[in-house]
């Protein structure tokens, strides 16, 4: 059994969140990228509100570009990308090479979608190095805390972008029912009263996203 | 020989709280051939853990940290020393004292100290190889030549900063003295501790010669024997600090104001 | 055998290099940035016999290295002796005083060595420079074998080729026999360091926990780690890749940030194992490398095996009046520089930097060497498509564990310039695998 720094075991929370961010926001982009053909502005406007990320964007074409590849922009997927590889790139020894390599393959996947003529089929292939690199922890990552801390952030993460996209209740619980078990097997240091609410709210009739979204946030300490 | 009750106490007050403080402590006076020391009793506050350690240059050390904030820091040592039991310090071996014909930082001689270097060639009368003659004779003239003053320097003074300015304190006094010995490859160490009748803590020289160290105190131009209690040696100030403290999480350095009392006193 | 055969599986290796993040970090104009350490897949070749005599070599050079810092710091018999001047050892950067009289568990100073050879038109080696402090390199070879052997199983078949891949176990030998008890760490100054990508890939391979200074404290005369639930964990033995000057803030520089306080002074008490030890810099200084094969002599009385680059040091009058009399064909080197700067050829200096030099020389002859320009041989590495050839130095690693220990590969760094004889990695070469025959 390893052990595992303050530090570490932060890195790998965030590992897992922004992995999740990228994941996530690849396919919510996907979808948009399409409505936006016929849609225009008002969908890629509605997409920002809803993450609480600024409009600084000028067309469909300026945020096609800007939100995916825009290094200087903070919320756009590369730049999230970029965390996920800056947490991953230390974690080398509690991760393993295998593990790592598929965040630095994203990236890859990423610089080389960002000067394709067609981005979006290239973006696949970041979401397929996130998948593959999710599967490699779950397959071949033997320190449960590692494994469990990674998973956390990435539910955690999940969590907080549904919520904040309102999705659909019965989903919401699917993903609190995974996050209950699975974060007793983290060690990590939680609140066990912002998790009760949690386990509340999502019990009520009309389910206060707000609320959810802020109880999320707070719950690993 | 002298039986000497001492009592140093050193408080530091930060501007703002300081964290994360790891301190070296050389404060505690140790037994040599000219002195023994008796009755040791030290304090550190605060402190979540204290230890003792040791140097290179066979210091005594105490070694610790406190990590929450604090804004006050206090040394107390008491203990009693009889002094003079021999007329050097300790013994050693050219081999390892060779190491202090080199120059520091602190001691490097410029134009200023280069020219009055010449200048005591040429007064010295005795003959070349006579390095008790020699030493005893610059420690005269460094003494009649260079003015105490005190106030006029600050720790990071070098010794060729201090002579061009013509005044300084027991340090500067040490420093110059080192680098003129230096430059006659003579090894030699600089020194702190306590003297007699002093409120402050004190700076003086040891150099060696015919396998002995042997202590000059160049401020009060005098061949130490039973009114100086050494505390620590090494190449400069820099090796001899009493206090060193270093603080790894604070958002700027912190103010530091320094008061130390100093008593010697013969027992009664 | 025929060390081409891997080219044409060049480009598939180069991306399995990129895959694992094989890197090294360089900074331009004040910012850091990662690049590919370019590999060439044409190996050095070393014959089991020769390398016999590299081995021997070079346990004989670090076993009288190891003895010398041991001697410096205690005893001083080699100075007392007059076989190096005292102030060789005391005005070089490499000698600490904080060192003085603290002797490291099991005596062992420089535990991973790393050798620079060279070897000459005729065959013969040379010892090039000792990098005792902390030598990087091994674990670019080690990852680019393993990745060799997965695209062209077949040419490890048909050769009898040493495995490379256990430099981790011969590591980890290394670090548990000086371990005084509790986990082994290895310390990095942190992802911004040229060498993270071997701090990290170590740590994986060693089972070692790759730590920053802040993820450690002294306690009580002991070293802790200390874990995210708040349990403290003892430290035993700790592979720091920062310099000396870094460690300790209490005993070394003040100003460092990514030191841990105290540690020397757990050191100093033996209740924690510290690789490479701090000070054994006094034995790599250039100045002192002239006087290597007369430690050999004085401290094993056996003549040195492997030979040093003719050198001289201006130093000596005799040796002053040579080098002014040979200057154009002389390299001169500034001891206190390292990295492949300070580095000058007479015969590439005009004549007003010609005596510029001189009188520097002539000011301060204690802070330089000078040596013959050894013609060493030339490796082929493919470029663009062409074989062409490129002047290679090779690192080769010497571990001190409860024996010493040559690692049976190296790092092989050519010049892509084809003009330069300077081929370290910051200067942008790149590296070659090493192979040692098994028979």
């Amino acid at each position: 059994m390893g052990i595992i720094s303050i530090e570490h075991s932060d890195r790998l929370f965030w590992l897992g969140r922004y992995s999740e961010r990228v994941y996530t926001t690849l396919i919510r982009f996907a979808d948009r990228f399409d409505s936006m053909i016929e849609l225009g502005d008002a969908e890629y406007k509605e997409f920002c509100a809803r993450q609480e990320i600024p409009d600084i964007y000028s067309s469909v074409a300026d945020f096609a570009r800007r939100y995916c590849f825009d290094d200087e922009d903070p919320n756009s997927i590369v730049s999230n990308l970029t965390r996920a590889y800056d947490n991953a790139i230390v974690l080398r020894e509690e991760i393993g090479s295998a593990t790592l390599s598929y965040i630095q393959m994203a990236v890859y996947a990423m610089n080389k979608a960002k000067v394709s003529e067609v981005p979006l089929l290239e973006l696949q292939h970041v979401r397929d190095n996130i998948v593959a690199f999710w599967g490699i922890v779950d397959d071949s990552v033997d320190d449960e805390h590692v494994r469990s801390i990674i998973k956390l952030g990435k539910r955690v993460e999940r969590i907080d972008l549904y919520a904040r996209m309102h999705i659909d209740i019965n989903e919401m619980k699917r993903e609190i029912v995974k996050l209950n078990r699975r974060i007793e097997r983290t060690g990590l240091n939680f609140s066990r009263k912002r998790l009760a609410h949690i386990n509340y709210l999502i019990e009520e009739d009309e389910l206060d996203y707000e609320g959810l979204v802020q109880e999320i946030e707070a719950l690993v300490e | 020989m002298k039986h000497l009750c001492f009592h140093y106490h050193m408080q530091i007050d930060f501007d703002i709280p300081v964290k994360d403080h790891h301190f070296t402590l050389k404060c505690l006076p140790k037994d040599s051939r000219r002195q023994h020391i008796e009755k040791l009793h030290y304090e550190v506050f605060p402190n979540r853990f204290i230890s003792r350690s040791g140097d290179s240059f066979g210091n005594e050390c105490i070694y610790g940290v406190y990590e929450d904030p604090h804004k006050e820091f206090l040394i107390d040592v008491k203990g009693e020393a009889l002094c003079g039991l021999k007329e050097y310090e300790t013994e050693g071996n050219r081999t390892d004292a060779n190491f202090f014909k080199y120059q520091t930082a602190h001691t490097v001689p410029g134009a200023n100290i280069e020219k009055y270097h010449d200048e005591l060639i040429r007064r010295f009368e005795g003959s070349q190889d006579r390095v008790r003659e020699k030493a005893e004779f610059y420690m005269k003239c460094l003494h009649e030549d260079y003015e105490y003053k005190s106030g006029s320097t600050r720790i990071a003074t070098t010794a060729e900063e201090a002579f061009s300015q013509g005044c300084g304190v027991c340090q500067d006094f040490a420093h110059i003295f080192l680098s003129l010995l230096r430059m006659e490859k003579i090894p030699c160490r600089y020194v702190t501790g306590m003297l007699l009748g002093e409120g402050l803590s004190h700076a003086w020289i040891e150099y060696f010669s015919d396998g002995l160290w042997i202590a000059l105190d160049p401020t009060n131009e005098k061949v130490i024997s039973d009114e100086h209690i050494k505390i620590a040696s090494g190449r400069d100030y820099s090796d001899c600090r009493i206090n060193q403290g270093v603080f790894m999480g604070c958002d700027r350095e912190a103010k530091q104001d320094q008061q130390i009392c100093v008593s010697v006193e013969e027992c009664v | 055998m025929d060390t081409r055969e891997l080219c044409r599986y060049s480009g598939s290796i180069n991306e399995l290099l990129a895959r694992y993040g094989v890197r090294f970090g360089i900074y331009k104009n004040n910012t850091f940035k990662e690049q590919l350490f370019p590999f060439d897949t044409i190996p050095r070749v070393i014959g089991a016999e020769e390398f016999a005599f590299l081995e021997k070599g070079l346990k004989q050079r670090v076993t009288a290295l190891n003895l010398f810092i041991k001697d410096i710091y205690h005893e001083k018999q080699i100075i007392q002796d007059g076989i190096v001047p005292e102030e060789f050892v005391y005005a070089g950067s490499g000698y600490l005083p904080q060192c003085e009289k603290v002797m490291p568990p099991k005596e062992i100073y420089s535990h991973i060595s790393g050798i620079d050879l060279v070897q000459a038109k005729d065959k013969s080696w040379y010892i090039l420079e000792d990098n005792l402090r902390v030598p990087s390199g091994a674990s670019y070879p080690m990852i680019a074998r393993d990745l060799c052997r997965k695209c062209s199983p077949q040419t490890f078949r048909n050769n009898h080729i040493e495995d490379n891949r256990n430099y981790a176990k011969l590591l980890r030998r290394t670090f548990d026999n000086v371990n005084t008890g509790g986990h082994t760490v290895i310390l990095t100054p942190g992802r911004f360091n040229a060498a993270y990508f071997e701090h990290s890939f170590l740590a994986e391979q060693t089972g070692a926990h790759l730590a920053s200074g802040h993820e450690l404290m002294v306690e009580n005369d002991h070293l802790y780690f200390i874990d995210y639930s708040g349990k403290k964990e003892r430290i035993g033995a700790v592979y720091r890749r920062i310099s000396d000057d870094y460690l300790d803030p209490m005993n070394f520089k003040e100003e460092s940030l990514i030191g841990i306080p105290h540690i020397y002074d757990v050191y100093r008490k033996g209740n924690v194992a510290l690789l490479n030890a701090p000070g054994n810099g006094v034995a790599d200084d250039k100045g002192i490398y002239y006087f290597v094969p007369k430690m050999i002599k004085y401290y094993l009385g056996e003549d040195a095996i492997l030979k040093n680059a003719p050198t001289y040091l201006p130093y000596y009058p005799e040796d002053m009046e040579y080098v002014l009399k040979n200057f154009d064909d002389l390299v001169i080197k500034d001891v206190a520089e390292a990295g492949g700067y300070g580095v000058v050829f007479a015969n590439k200096m005009t004549a007003a930097e010609k005596d510029e030099f001189i009188t520097l020389l002539k000011a301060e002859p204690r802070r330089f060497i000078a040596q013959e320009v050894i013609d060493f041989i030339d490796i082929e590495i493919m470029e663009q498509g062409e074989y062409v050839p490129r002047k290679a130095d090779l690192r080769a690693f010497v571990l001190m564990a409860d024996e010493p220990l040559v690692w049976k590969s190296g790092l092989t760094r050519f010049s892509r310039n084809p003009d330069s004889f300077i081929v370290n990695s910051s200067q942008g070469g790149g590296f070659k695998d090493t192979w040692v025959l098994s028979q």
